[in-house]
C-alpha cells in the first residue's frame, strides 16, 4: 500500500462510528442550539435572537439560573472532593496490606456500578426521609418522638442528600480506578523508599499520591462532570428551590408555553459548555499522565 | 482480499445507516412499560367522514382500534378503564381499546408534538385525557382535532353555557375537547387523629390551625403539572378578595390591588408549615405520602368520591375523610381530545361519545369502581328515567370517605381566568418559595 492508504483505511474504518455518533449527537446538539436561539417552528418562530440568554443570564430566569449554577456547582465540587478523598483513602488500605484486594472486596466495588442512580436514590429517600426507616427505627427506640424531629438529610436546601448519593456512588468508581493506578505501578517504588528510610505517611504523601494523583484527578473530573449535568437525583432528593440545573432546564423545557423552551435549551447550553470545558481539562490532565 | 473488506466496510456501513433511520420511530413510542404498537388505519379509507351523520361515524370506526393515551398512575383507574370502556367499546361498536399508560400527560403531548416536527402523519396517539396547560400546549401547537366535541350525539347532555365546561383553566374549549368528568379541590383529615369539628373551615381559620400546630400542614407546590398547588392558592386569593366571580374575567389592575395581600398570607403561613416552608411536596402523590405517614395532617384531592379511591389503592388509612371550606372550593371538568394527526379519528370520536353516557357515567363516581370523579353531564339534560334516577342515586352512594354533597355544591366556585395561572405560579415562587419580600 501507499503511505496514503493508512490513514484514509483508518478513516473508513471509523466512518460507522463516527456517523452514528455524529448524527445522534450532532443533530441534538444543532437542534438544541437552534432551540436556545429562539427558533421553534412549532409554534411558527423561525427567527434566531438572543432573547433566552438575555432572559437566563440577566432577565427574569436569570433570579433561579444563578442560584441554580451555584447550587449545582456546590453539589458537584463537594461531591466530587469527598469521593476523591475517600477513593484514595479505600484505595491505599486496600493496596496496602500484604495480600491483595480479594474477591469479596473487589465485588463489592464492583457491584456498585452496576446500580442504578436511581435505585441508589430512592432508597437513600426510604432510609433517611423523616418519615423513613432509620427515623422509624429511632422513634421506636425512642430517640425522637415524631418524624419532624429526625434531622433533614434528604431533600434538604443544601444538597446534603444529593451529595451523601453521589459520595455513595463515586466512592467505588473513583476506587477502582485508583486501584487499577497502583495495580500496574506495582510496588517498587513503594519498596524502594521504604529502604531508603521513608516512613508510612511518607511514603503514602511522596511515592502513592503523586502516582495516582493524575488518574484520579481525571477521573474525578469525569465525576464533576456527570454530577453537575445530572438530573434524576437531584430531582428526586432535591428541594423545590434551589434547584439543580438540570432540573430547571428540564422545568423550562416542559413548560406549557412552548415558548420557554428556548429558555430550557439555552440552560442546557450553558451547562454543556461548563461540561465541555471539564472534559478539556481531564484530557489534558491525563495527557499529562 | 481487498475487495472483500471494502465490501465488508460497505455492508456495515449500510446497516449503520439502515440502524440510523431507524432510531427516530424507535424513540418515540409511548413512555410505557410495554410500548404497544399504534394500528394505524389504512390511508383514510372512508375520505368524506361526514361528522354530523353519527352512524357513518360509527360504521367507519368498526374494527378500528383507538389508542388512548391518558395517566396511568392509578392502578384503580386503570382497571376501571379497561374494564368498565374496554368491554363496552367491544361489544357495541367492535372498537378494540389499546390504553397506553404515561407517566404524565405532558408524555404525550410531547409524543404528538415530536410528531408534527417529525411530520408524522398518521401519528400514533387518537385520544389524550387532557386539560389545563397540556390543552393549552396542544392548541397553541395547532395540533388538535378542531370543531368536533359538540357534533357528537351525547354533547346534548353537556351543558355548554357553563363556563367551568367552556372554560378549561381560562381557555376556551371551542369544541377542541369533550368533557369527561368532574372535579372540585377538597382537603383530606384523618378522623382518627382529630374531629370534625377541630377542622378549619376557610383560609384564614387554617392559618390560625397552621400557627396552633406549626410543621402538620403543608401544600403542593403550585407550578406546571402540580395545578392542585395552584388551586390552593387561588381559592387564598379568592376568599382575600372577598369574591370569585371577579376573577372569571382578566384583569391586571385587580391583581395587582389583590396579590400583596395573597403573598403576604402564605408568607405569615410559611413559618407554620411542615419544613417551615422550607420545600414542598411536588405533587399529589408526595402529599398523600406525607399524610400517610403523619408528617402532616392534611393532604390534597380533586375526586368527588373523596378519599376513597385513595382507601381502595391504599394509599390513604381507612379513617380518612374528605372535607371542605365553606367557600371557594374550586371545581372544574376534564377533557379528551384528538390529535390532528390521529389514525382513528372516528373510533375516537365514538368513544369521546361513550365516555358520556349515562349510565357509565353513572358508575366513574362510584368509589368502589376505582375512579371517583364527577359528572361530565348535566343531570337534568336526561330525558331516560332509569338513567336519571341512577344517576342520583349514584350520587347518594359516595360513602363516609367523601365530602356530603351539600357541602360540595355550597362551597363550589370556578376557576379563574387562564392568565392568572401563570401569575400566580410565577408569583409565588418568587414572593413565597424563593421569598423576596416586596
Amino acid at each position: 500500500m501507499t503511505r496514503f492508504g493508512e490513514p484514509i483505511r483508518r478513516w473508513f474504518a471509523l466512518a460507522p462510528a463516527l456517523f452514528v455518533t455524529g448524527l445522534l449527537f450532532g443533530t441534538s446538539l444543532v437542534y438544541g442550539l437552534g432551540q436556545s436561539f429562539g427558533f421553534l417552528p412549532l409554534i411558527g418562530e423561525t427567527s434566531l435572537r438572543l432573547d433566552a440568554y438575555a432572559d437566563v443570564l440577566g432577565g427574569s430566569a436569570g433570579r433561579e439560573f444563578w442560584p441554580a449554577l451555584g447550587f449545582s456547582l456546590w453539589v458537584s465540587g463537594a461531591s466530587t472532593f469527598l469521593a476523591a478523598g475517600g477513593a484514595l483513602l479505600v484505595a491505599v488500605a486496600l493496596s496496602d496490606r500484604r495480600t491483595p484486594a480479594r474477591g469479596a472486596e473487589m465485588f463489592a466495588l464492583n457491584a456498585n456500578l452496576a446500580l442504578p442512580h436511581m435505585v441508589w436514590a430512592v432508597a437513600l429517600l426510604l432510609l433517611l426521609a423523616q418519615s423513613g426507616l432509620v427515623a422509624r427505627i429511632a422513634a421506636a427506640l425512642g430517640l425522637i418522638s415524631g418524624p419532624s424531629e429526625f434531622p433533614v438529610l434528604v431533600r434538604d436546601r443544601y444538597g446534603l442528600g444529593i451529595i451523601l448519593h453521589y459520595v455513595g456512588k463515586e466512592i467505588p468508581f473513583l476506587a477502582l480506578i485508583v486501584l487499577a493506578v497502583l495495580r500496574t505501578q506495582g510496588r517498587a517504588y513503594d519498596q524502594v523508599a521504604a529502604t531508603l528510610g521513608a516512613g508510612w505517611w511518607q511514603r503514602r504523601l511522596r511515592v502513592t499520591l503523586p502516582l495516582v494523583l493524575p488518574g484520579l484527578a481525571a477521573g474525578a473530573l469525569l465525576v464533576f462532570a456527570y454530577v453537575f449535568s445530572a438530573y434524576e437525583v437531584p430531582a428526586l432528593l432535591g428541594v423545590r428551590y434551589p434547584r439543580a440545573l438540570a432540573v430547571l432546564a428540564l422545568d423550562y423545557f416542559l413548560n406549557p408555553d412552548l415558548g420557554r423552551r428556548a429558555e430550557g435549551m439555552a440552560i442546557s447550553v450553558v451547562m454543556t459548555l461548563v461540561v465541555v470545558g471539564v472534559a478539556g481539562t481531564a484530557r489534558a490532565l491525563e495527557r499529562k499522565a | 482480499m481487498h475487495i472483500r473488506m471494502v465490501t465488508r466496510i460497505g455492508l456495515t456501513l449500510l446497516a449503520v445507516i439502515l440502524a440510523a433511520c431507524g432510531v427516530p420511530s424507535a424513540s418515540q413510542p409511548a413512555p410505557s412499560a410495554a410500548p404497544p404498537a399504534p394500528t394505524v388505519a389504512a390511508p383514510q379509507a372512508t375520505p368524506a367522514l361526514n361528522i354530523d351523520d353519527w352512524a357513518s361515524v360509527e360504521a367507519a370506526a368498526r374494527g378500528q382500534t383507538v389508542n388512548w393515551y391518558l395517566w396511568g398512575g392509578s392502578d384503580s383507574i386503570n382497571r376501571f378503564v379497561d374494564e368498565f370502556y374496554g368491554t363496552a367499546l367491544k361489544e357495541r361498536y367492535d372498537i378494540t381499546l389499546n390504553r397506553v399508560p404515561v407517566a404524565d400527560t405532558v408524555d404525550a403531548v410531547n409524543q404528538v408534538l415530536s410528531e408534527k416536527e417529525a411530520g408524522r402523519d398518521p401519528g400514533a396517539v387518537d385520544l389524550i385525557w387532557i386539560n389545563g396547560e397540556n390543552f393549552l400546549s396542544l392548541k397553541q401547537a395547532d395540533m388538535l382535532l378542531p370543531d368536533w366535541s359538540r357534533r357528537i350525539p351525547n354533547a346534548r347532555l353537556v351543558n355548554w353555557d357553563n363556563p367551568a365546561v367552556n372554560l378549561d383553566f381560562g381557555e376556551p374549549v371551542e369544541g377542541y375537547e369533550s368533557p369527561w368528568s368532574s372535579a372540585q379541590f377538597q382537603l383530606i383529615y384523618d378522623s382518627a387523629r382529630m374531629g370534625e369539628d377541630e377542622l378549619p373551615r376557610s383560609y384564614a381559620e387554617l392559618l390560625a390551625w397552621a400557627t396552633a400546630n406549626p410543621g402538620r400542614f403543608t401544600y403542593i407546590a403550585p407550578g406546571p403539572g402540580a395545578f392542585q398547588g395552584t388551586r390552593f392558592i387561588k381559592g387564598a386569593l379568592f376568599e382575600l378578595s372577598g369574591g370569585a366571580e371577579q376573577w372569571l374575567p382578566f384583569e391586571q389592575a385587580l391583581w395587582d390591588e389583590h396579590s400583596p395581600a395573597l403573598w403576604a398570607y402564605l408568607n405569615e403561613l410559611k413559618p407554620y408549615l411542615w419544613r417551615e416552608g422550607e420545600t414542598y411536596p411536588k405533587d399529589e402523590n408526595e402529599l398523600h405520602g406525607l399524610f400517610a405517614n403523619g408528617e402532616v395532617d392534611f393532604s390534597i384531592t380533586q375526586a368527588i368520591a373523596g378519599a376513597g379511591p385513595l382507601i381502595t389503592e391504599g394509599l390513604a388509612p381507612e379513617t380518612a375523610r374528605a372535607f371542605v371550606f365553606d367557600d371557594f372550593m374550586i371545581g372544574d371538568f376534564n377533557y379528551v381530545a384528538i390529535p390532528k394527526n390521529a389514525p382513528n379519528k372516528a373510533a375516537a370520536r365514538v368513544l369521546a361519545n361513550l365516555l358520556l353516557e349515562p349510565e357509565l357515567q353513572a358508575a366513574q363516581i362510584l368509589p368502589e369502581n376505582g375512579f371517583g370523579l364527577g359528572y361530565a353531564i348535566d343531570v337534568t339534560r336526561v330525558t331516560d328515567e332509569d338513567q336519571r334516577t341512577a344517576l342520583a342515586e349514584a350520587q347518594t352512594q359516595l360513602g363516609a370517605a367523601a365530602t356530603p354533597a351539600a357541602d360540595l355544591a355550597a362551597s363550589l366556585v370556578g376557576d379563574s381566568a387562564g392568565e392568572y395561572q401563570t401569575l400566580v405560579e410565577e408569583g409565588w415562587r418568587q414572593r413565597v418559595l424563593i421569598g423576596a419580600e416586596q
